[in-house]
């Protein structure tokens, strides 16, 4: 029975892909729950099924079975649009590329989201404003990103998934593009910000460097999720 | 502005070639509609005007059953207490200084007031009605006399039908307003009996002018006593038939050349669909992070939608401020072959109707929006996770080509259902033509990879690898050079089209004569409607001809205007003669029984057109109104004629005289005698005539000449719309090399780096830019044909009535190869020059 203070409800989430005249199954029967302000890890080689997992979770995707609650909202019952509203208020996003838009300043892309959920021109600024000068970037607020070297552009795309306080933050190998301080400088400030906002965060990698920092490790092989505590659990988390 | 609508405008701001090239396609396209638009509404509003003019405030004309009744009929009106009446002669004159063309109206000063108040020709006026109604004197207005430096009695010398006439200006007409400022501009009012002397039309009037009472019983009972006071031959119309006629006539002229502007509109949306997509393939990974952010599709939509009103919106401005510059170009075109071909119309400025405007800014709008909707529904797709890329994309595109192929194929056959469900319909059959372009744009991504798949190994050993991959570049981008082929295949094939219907056209015609122009001289007074020779050869003129040393044989041709009850009719009266059998080719009836019944009695032939405008054929009845009254002529045979598309009825000169009281003669044809050479006999013509009606005597090659340089003057709006097309299509080749180029930096980059010099990679980039043009070309070898067969067989048909025999002309072939090689060409020239001077390390870091 799934426990209802959860924030992230998975339900033997089977994802199948048709390839031809073949089906491959690409998730198979995935249950999980994740807690509110946990950080989660989920593990697993390139092709183990993560950034399918993160789009069924963000409800980009819709499973071949099974349900995704976040909130208590069940994502699988949605039409597209009700799902692209829900991730717009609810959901925020770092990837491994950045992802940032290309034709919109650095201080436009963090206020995106919050023009996007509605939020009044006055506010998106001020919002935008503090979010950037929490990633040390505040100065560079009227640049295009691709002004920006790689680790300033993952911080912009960090205010940006925080900006506009979703629930859950999802993050797509964050570092993979990062050489290994940056990389771990973008992780500590991902972490100390949604510690500080009590905001739940699953980030999908393989870079064993991350796995201090989690409360909750998870792994995905062949498409069956295995849960694991780390060693260190119990030990304060690293920020 | 939104933070999506920043985004937008960014990505349009950053691409300013791309979009200023398709802001031109369209903008093109919207003038070419507007600027013909113009043109024709410049044209029939010239003439609505000036007819509206000498019609006045008249509701309702007498007229006879040619071109005049006589002026006995207005006696027996004024007789019976028809008033006010008032007689009308008219005509058109050329005015020697300025070369001007101006309407000849005489009135009758004393009863003309309540008509035409505006020539201020009443009572109370300050004309001379003594000098005006005595002497050979012309009112004009005052702005044109002051444009031709005209004063008040200066001889003016007006030229009609070949004679030229001293006429003294009476008077200056100062119009009151700008709508009577135009309406009078080109016009010369002179008094009846002057007008009569000067058209050579003594005793006869070209209609009588009536004011109905507007109550409808009163009007009932005026209009009952004056049609019980008309003789025979005499007929009571409503005054505006005369305008409506003339529209009649024009219309399906009017019609094709609507259509074939459309065409030009129609290859701008191509090119607006290729930029469209273009900008959506590249702005894919973006619009997916868009996505991932929470941007719902129906916001995407909106966007793309948004950006293509925007270019639309731009493109159509500028369209609609280069039609109107156009048109004053093509208005005279129009005009010229208005006047060639129909009747006298003297343009001198254009309207510029808001109606058209706005239709402009929206067509070009409308298919700006339209254009870009399978672009805007393709970006609603675009993967939100941003996992699948442009090349899995290309593989799908290449999967669906087949069935996109099968849907051309139906659009196709929905166009020949469209042909064959419908007999009459230009519309449908221009319908038709379209499902034909848009199913032969489906079909070519299919043909693309088929054509280009099998050049590969060709240019592979022609040119090695760089061949190889030039042409399997042009596959794997299919979504972009499948456009771009696409939109140059149906610009060229249009050219092709139209070209070989030009020729066919143009091949029939110069038969034709060939085939009915057998006497060696003709003769004919100066006219202006080239085709519609309705002037008369002065008697003393035909006398002396016929009487000059070295005739063999002459023949007259009468041709006149006549009311037939399917409508105004012209009626040629000839006197066959023994090679008459030659000339005119029947394509119904037997020659051997029509010929005896047309010389002997109440028989016609009928002209092709004729019999398909009012469907007619051998074996029916025409009534013609006769100075005898309404009489039946049986039809006994039907003729090809490319003379007229409004058509013809031909009858026996001694059964013309039989039924009319007319004697006049319109042209000539003379044999020369063997001892006789054409030159000579030409020249003793002339010596003969000297000093009397200006007439021209040509020899038959020089009548053949001139009737080409004709035909070839008709048809140079058709050839302008066709470069113009194919100026749109070039831009569009452009616009989709330059997307092409700039997509594919990181690829170029890519090819730099591993080692190929700048000038391969131009090699590379040349090469295949002409590949997409060959193929282009080949393409619509086949198409252009299909087209032209559907315009020869089908449009003129339903629009003129004409058979027109269909010849493939080998340099209109090899023109369209060319044309599309070098189009293709020259359009990937600037990507090429940027491609091979982009820094590798650049462009890889772009990616």
């Amino acid at each position: 029975m799934p426990d209802p203070s959860s924030l992230v409800q998975l339900e033997a989430l089977t994802k199948t892909y048709r390839e031809g005249d073949q089906d491959r199954t690409v998730l198979r029967d995935v249950s999980l729950q994740l807690d509110r302000g946990a950080f989660s890890v989920l593990m697993g080689r390139s092709g183990a099924g993560k950034s399918t997992l993160l789009n069924l979770i963000s409800g980009i995707d819709l499973p071949t079975s099974g349900h995704v609650r976040i909130g208590g909202t069940d994502l699988t019952t949605m039409s597209e649009t009700e799902r692209t509203k829900f991730r717009r208020a609810n959901i925020g996003f770092v990837f491994q590329s950045f992802n940032l838009i290309s034709t919109l300043t650095v201080g436009e892309n963090v206020r995106l989201p919050l023009e996007l959920s509605g939020q009044t021109p006055r506010t998106d600024q001020d919002r935008a404003r503090t979010m950037l000068e929490r990633v040390g970037i505040a100065d560079r607020a009227d640049d295009f990103p691709d002004r920006l070297s790689g680790g300033e552009q993952q911080r912009v795309a960090v205010a940006r998934a925080l900006a506009h306080e979703p629930l859950l933050v999802l993050a797509d190998e964050p570092t993979g593009n990062l050489d290994y301080e940056t990389g771990q400088e973008v992780l500590s400030l991902l972490g100390s910000l949604v510690q500080d906002t009590d905001t739940t965060l699953l980030v999908a990698t393989h870079d064993p460097e991350v796995l201090p920092r989690a409360d909750r490790v998870l792994h995905l092989r062949g498409g069956v999720l295995r849960d694991e505590v780390p060693e260190y659990i119990g030990t304060s988390r690293q920020a | 502005m939104s933070l999506l609508q920043r985004s937008s405008r960014r990505y349009l701001t950053r691409h300013p070639w791309l979009m200023g090239l398709s802001v031109l396609g369209v903008a093109i396209g919207v003038a070419v509609v507007v600027a013909i638009d113009l043109a024709n509404t410049s044209a029939s509003r010239a003439f609505q005007l000036s007819a509206e003019t000498v019609t006045g405030t008249a509701t309702h004309q007498v007229v006879g059953t040619g071109e005049t009744l006589d002026d006995d009929v207005y006696r027996r009106l004024r007789e019976a207490g028809v008033r006010p009446s008032a007689p009308v002669v008219e005509g058109y004159g050329t005015l020697r200084r300025g070369d001007r063309t101006f309407q000849v109206i005489g009135i009758d000063p004393l009863a003309d007031a309540a008509f035409r108040p505006y020539l201020g020709t009443g009572a109370s006026g300050d004309l001379d009605l003594g000098t005006f109604m005595t002497q050979d004197v012309a009112l004009m207005s005052a702005p044109t006399a002051a444009d031709l430096a005209v004063s008040s009695e200066d001889t003016l010398r007006v030229e009609i039908e070949g004679t030229t006439h001293a006429v003294a200006v009476a008077g200056l007409i100062e119009p009151r307003n700008e709508r009577t400022r135009r309406a009078v501009a080109n016009l010369l009012v002179v008094d009846v009996s002057t007008a009569q002397r000067l058209f050579g039309q003594d005793g006869r009037l070209s209609r009588i002018d009536l004011l109905a009472p507007s109550d409808d019983a009163a009007r009932a009972v005026y209009l009952d006593g004056v049609r019980r006071a008309l003789p025979d031959g005499a007929r009571l119309q409503r005054s505006d038939t005369r305008t409506e006629t003339v529209t009649q006539m024009t219309e399906a002229f009017d019609l094709n050349l609507t259509a074939l502007s459309l065409l030009a509109l129609i290859v701008g949306a191509f090119l607006i669909y290729n930029t469209m997509t273009f900008s959506i393939v590249q702005r894919r990974g973006l619009l997916g992070r868009l996505r991932a952010l929470g941007v719902t599709r129906g916001q995407v939509f909106r966007l793309v939608l948004g950006e293509a009103a925007v270019l639309g919106l731009v493109g159509s401005a500028l369209g609609l401020l280069l039609g109107v510059v156009l048109a004053s170009g093509l208005v005279q075109l129009l005009a010229q072959t208005i006047n060639d071909l129909y009747f006298v119309v003297e343009v001198s400025e254009v309207t510029v109707a808001p109606w058209t405007l706005a239709k402009g800014a929206l067509l070009g709008l409308g298919t700006t929006l339209l254009a870009a909707l399978p672009p805007a529904r393709e970006a609603t797709n675009a993967p939100v996770s941003t996992v699948l890329r442009r090349s899995t994309q290309e593989a799908a595109l290449r999967r669906w080509a087949p069935w996109w192929a099968g849907v051309g194929v139906l659009v196709m056959g929905g166009g020949g259902l469209l042909l064959l469900g419908t007999q009459q319909s230009i519309w449908a059959g221009y319908g038709a033509l379209f499902c034909l372009l848009v199913g032969a744009a489906l079909l070519t991504p299919l043909a693309v990879v088929a054509l280009a798949s099998g050049a590969r190994p060709l240019l592979g050993r022609l040119t090695g690898v760089i061949g190889r991959m030039a042409a399997r570049g042009v596959v794997t981008n299919l979504s972009r050079t499948g456009v771009a082929i696409a939109a140059l295949t149906v610009a060229i094939a249009a050219t092709v089209g139209v070209g070989i219907m030009i020729d066919s056209f143009r091949g029939t015609v110069s038969d034709w004569l060939e085939q009915s122009l057998q006497a060696d001289v003709y003769v004919q007074p100066p006219s202006l409607v080239f085709r519609r020779s309705t002037a008369t050869l002065d008697s003393s003129v035909v006398r002396r001809l016929r009487a000059v040393e070295g005739v063999a044989g002459a023949y007259s041709v009468r041709r006149v205007r006549v009311q037939a009850r399917v409508g105004p009719t012209e009626l040629v009266a000839v006197e066959p003669g023994p090679e008459t059998e030659d000339i005119y080719q029947f394509r119904d009836g037997r020659p051997d029984t029509a010929w005896p019944a047309v010389r002997t009695g109440a028989s016609v032939l009928i002209s092709e057109p004729y019999s398909y405008r009012y469907d007619l054929g051998v074996g029916d009845s025409l009534r013609l109104q006769t100075d005898r009254g309404q009489r039946p002529f049986a039809i006994r045979g039907v003729y090809y004629d490319y003379g007229s598309d409004l058509g013809v009825v031909l009858m026996s000169r001694s059964t013309y005289e039989q039924y009319y009281d007319d004697r006049g003669v319109s042209g000539l044809a003379f044999t020369a005698a063997d001892t006789t050479s054409v030159d000579a006999l030409i020249a003793d013509m002339r010596a003969s005539v000297a000093g009397l009606q200006d007439v021209l005597i040509r020899s038959n090659r020089a009548l053949r000449e001139t009737s080409m340089r004709v035909f070839d003057r008709t048809f140079t709006i058709t050839t302008v719309l066709r470069l113009l097309a194919i100026a749109v299509a070039f831009i569009g080749v452009l616009t989709a090399l330059m997307a092409l180029a700039l997509e594919r930096r990181r690829e170029m980059g890519v090819l730099r780096a591993t080692g190929m010099t700048p000038p391969q990679v131009g090699g590379y980039l040349t090469l295949q830019s002409s590949l997409m043009g060959a193929i282009a070309g080949i393409l619509s070898l086949p198409l252009g044909y299909v087209l032209a067969y559907v315009l020869v067989f089908v449009i003129n048909k339903r629009s003129f009535g004409w058979t027109l025999q269909l010849s493939v002309p080998a340099d209109v072939l090899m023109q369209a190869l060319v044309l599309a090689v070098v189009a293709a060409l020259l359009a990937g020239l600037y990507p090429t020059w940027r491609m091979a001077r982009a820094s590798p390390a650049l462009a890889l870091q772009d990616g």
